[in-house]
């Protein structure tokens, strides 16, 4: 059976894209993450355009990320007044990486530049998650290093226009979110991606934030900027195929159940070294997709 | 019923023609794309006759017929993957002027039928040299690849690929041959072939010679659905954008709603 999909102009079997769809919501429901980084290599791999694969991607990742915040709305772990200033930063770095795609799509080098960057920080998440998750295995049970409370960087408190967020029980300006929701808005539009894995550690590490309200707020934060960067990249590029998405949905939707079931068998540190051999493996086989001559000697396109 | 119908249609407009003639009519003249489309076989049906009333084509000397399935001009933009620091990117922008699609059948090889200047002017078909003066570099540093490759080889790369995605096709043997002076040829349309407008044209050869020509014309669509989607993707894309948007938000939380403990 072949499901023809409208704006990539292909036909597909819609129950591997299920499958897929399934299996990036089992790891995603299993490890607590959006998944959007894998699901665009996923769909590189099985032939889709990736500019396509990018471009949908934000409709697929504002349903999984409604799904996730109804929990956390109601256990009021959201910091709406921080969750605002990431959204504006993200609104702008979201124009600027459509741009930026809109540009290298025209010069016929987007689909390099897309791979490029997915190599880059796989290579950089994956490794980092896997010398973490392996030092925590190793690590003896019985003597737990005491956790040092890093102290904010006295430039933080340097910048103007501190006010208060009560939710997050800080006293900072809003310039860091800002900027810090641009640079994940430019990654959101240019990868398809959440951009949870860089948002959570920033929250923590650099505006120190309380771990309970950051999940909560990084998904309030994902679900505006990626309608923002769907409805550019409908504009922009129309590279937005609806369809596509839905079958995406209709997999990670079960899969996620059933991911966040297995996840609790399994001990943290050892999830997280799974999620990061997963990660280097797909990062790997980008690596040989760009360095292996390719199967056909020129790309051809209609204009 | 309708395959006799235009069998009939077709026996009796060909009895008062002139010395060996030639007409054609399809099955279909809509090929509709939709959720399920994975190609297409169309049927052209034909008549042939001769001074002296319908002769059978197999039993008279010489004939040949082609068909022929031809787009609308078109520009394929090419670019070659080459090697540069480890790795493989797509180089300079190469333009090929080119029917957008172009599909044959013929009862024998091509090059047996008519000579190629023929061929050529009849665009039954394609070579190499017919397509290598169609190919314009679009960059001073296209220009020096296509130098360097040669416009030959560029368009035999071209014409590899037109026929790998079915865009491109010469088939042989397509043409069966019916009762009397009636025939009829099988065109298949691969997956990827684009929506547009095309003409059938039938060719009829005798020792060589093209004797007789007849057309029809066969539109490609998009329906239902898929149609709808991808013209409002392209006339209304913010509506279309938002669109998805909203249909994700109510996905995403009926999702959750479903799976509430």
């Amino acid at each position: 059976m072949q499901v023809y999909l409208p704006i990539a102009e292909m036909p597909v079997d819609p129950f591997v894209v299920l499958a897929m769809g399934g299996a990036v919501g089992f790891l995603s429901g299993m490890f607590g993450v959006g998944g959007g980084f894998l699901i665009t290599p996923l769909l590189i791999f099985y032939g889709i355009p990736p500019a396509i694969a990018v471009g949908t991607q934000g409709a697929q990742l504002v349903a999984s990320s409604v799904s996730g915040l109804t929990a956390h709305l109601k256990r009021k772990t959201v910091d709406f007044e921080m969750g605002r200033f990431l959204v504006i930063g993200g609104g702008f770095g979201s124009l600027a990486g459509v741009i930026l795609f809109g540009y290298l799509n025209a010069r016929g080098q987007i689909d390099l530049y897309i791979a490029l960057a997915y190599v880059i920080f796989l290579g950089i998440v994956g490794a980092l998650m896997f010398a973490e998750s392996a030092r925590a295995i190793l690590r003896d049970p019985t003597k737990r290093p005491a956790r040092k409370r890093t102290r904010r960087g006295a430039w933080m408190a340097a910048l103007p226009y501190a006010m208060r967020f009560r939710r997050s029980q800080l006293y900072i300006s809003p310039i860091p979110p800002i900027v810090l929701g641009f640079l994940v808005g430019v990654l959101s539009a240019f990868m398809g991606v959440g951009g949870g894995f860089i948002m959570v550690p920033a929250m923590i590490y650099i505006l120190h934030m309380p771990t309970n309200v950051v999940i909560g707020t990084s998904l309030f934060q994902i679900i505006f900027v990626m309608a923002i960067t769907t409805i550019l990249h409908a504009v922009a590029n129309q590279t937005v195929d609806i369809v596509l998405a839905l079958l995406l949905l209709a997999g990670g939707v079960f899969g996620a159940q059933a991911g966040a079931k297995a996840g609790v068998l399994l001990k943290a540190e050892h999830l997280r070294a799974l999620l990061a051999l997963i990660v280097l493996a797909v990062c790997t086989r980008l690596v040989f997709e760009l360095a292996l001559p390719p199967e056909e000697p020129y790309v051809v396109e209609t204009l | 019923m309708r395959f006799l119908a235009i069998l009939c249609a077709l026996f009796l407009a060909a009895l008062p023609a002139r010395a060996a003639d030639i007409a054609i009519a399809l099955t279909d003249d809509l090929i509709k794309v939709d959720a399920g489309f994975s190609g297409a076989k169309i049927v052209l049906f034909g008549a042939l006759s001769d001074a002296d009333g319908a002769v059978a084509p197999k039993e008279g000397p010489g004939y040949d017929i082609v068909a022929v399935v031809r787009g609308p001009g078109s520009i394929f933009r090419m670019r070659p993957m080459l090697h540069q620091d480890l790795i493989w990117k797509a180089g300079p922008a190469i333009d090929i002027g080119a029917p957008e699609l172009l599909l044959t059948s013929a009862n024998r090889p091509l090059d047996e039928i008519a000579s190629p200047p023929l061929r050529r002017a009849l665009g039954l078909g394609a070579e190499a040299a017919w397509i290598a003066p169609g190919v314009v570099a679009a960059s001073p540093k296209a220009a020096r690849y296509v130098q360097e490759t040669g416009a030959l080889s560029i368009a035999e790369s071209f014409l590899e690929h037109v026929r790998k995605v079915g865009r491109f096709r010469e088939a042989v043997g397509g043409v069966k041959f019916r009762k009397g002076a009636l025939f009829s040829i099988d065109v298949e349309l691969a997956p990827a072939t684009p929506v547009g407008d095309y003409a059938v044209e039938v060719f009829l050869f005798r020792d060589g010679a093209l004797i007789s020509r007849d057309g029809a014309k066969l539109s490609v669509r998009k329906v239902g659905l898929e149609r709808e989607i991808y013209e409002l993707a392209h006339s209304q894309p913010f509506a279309y954008g938002l669109g998805c948007v909203i249909i994700s938000l109510i996905a995403g939380w009926l999702a959750a709603a479903a799976f509430r403990k």
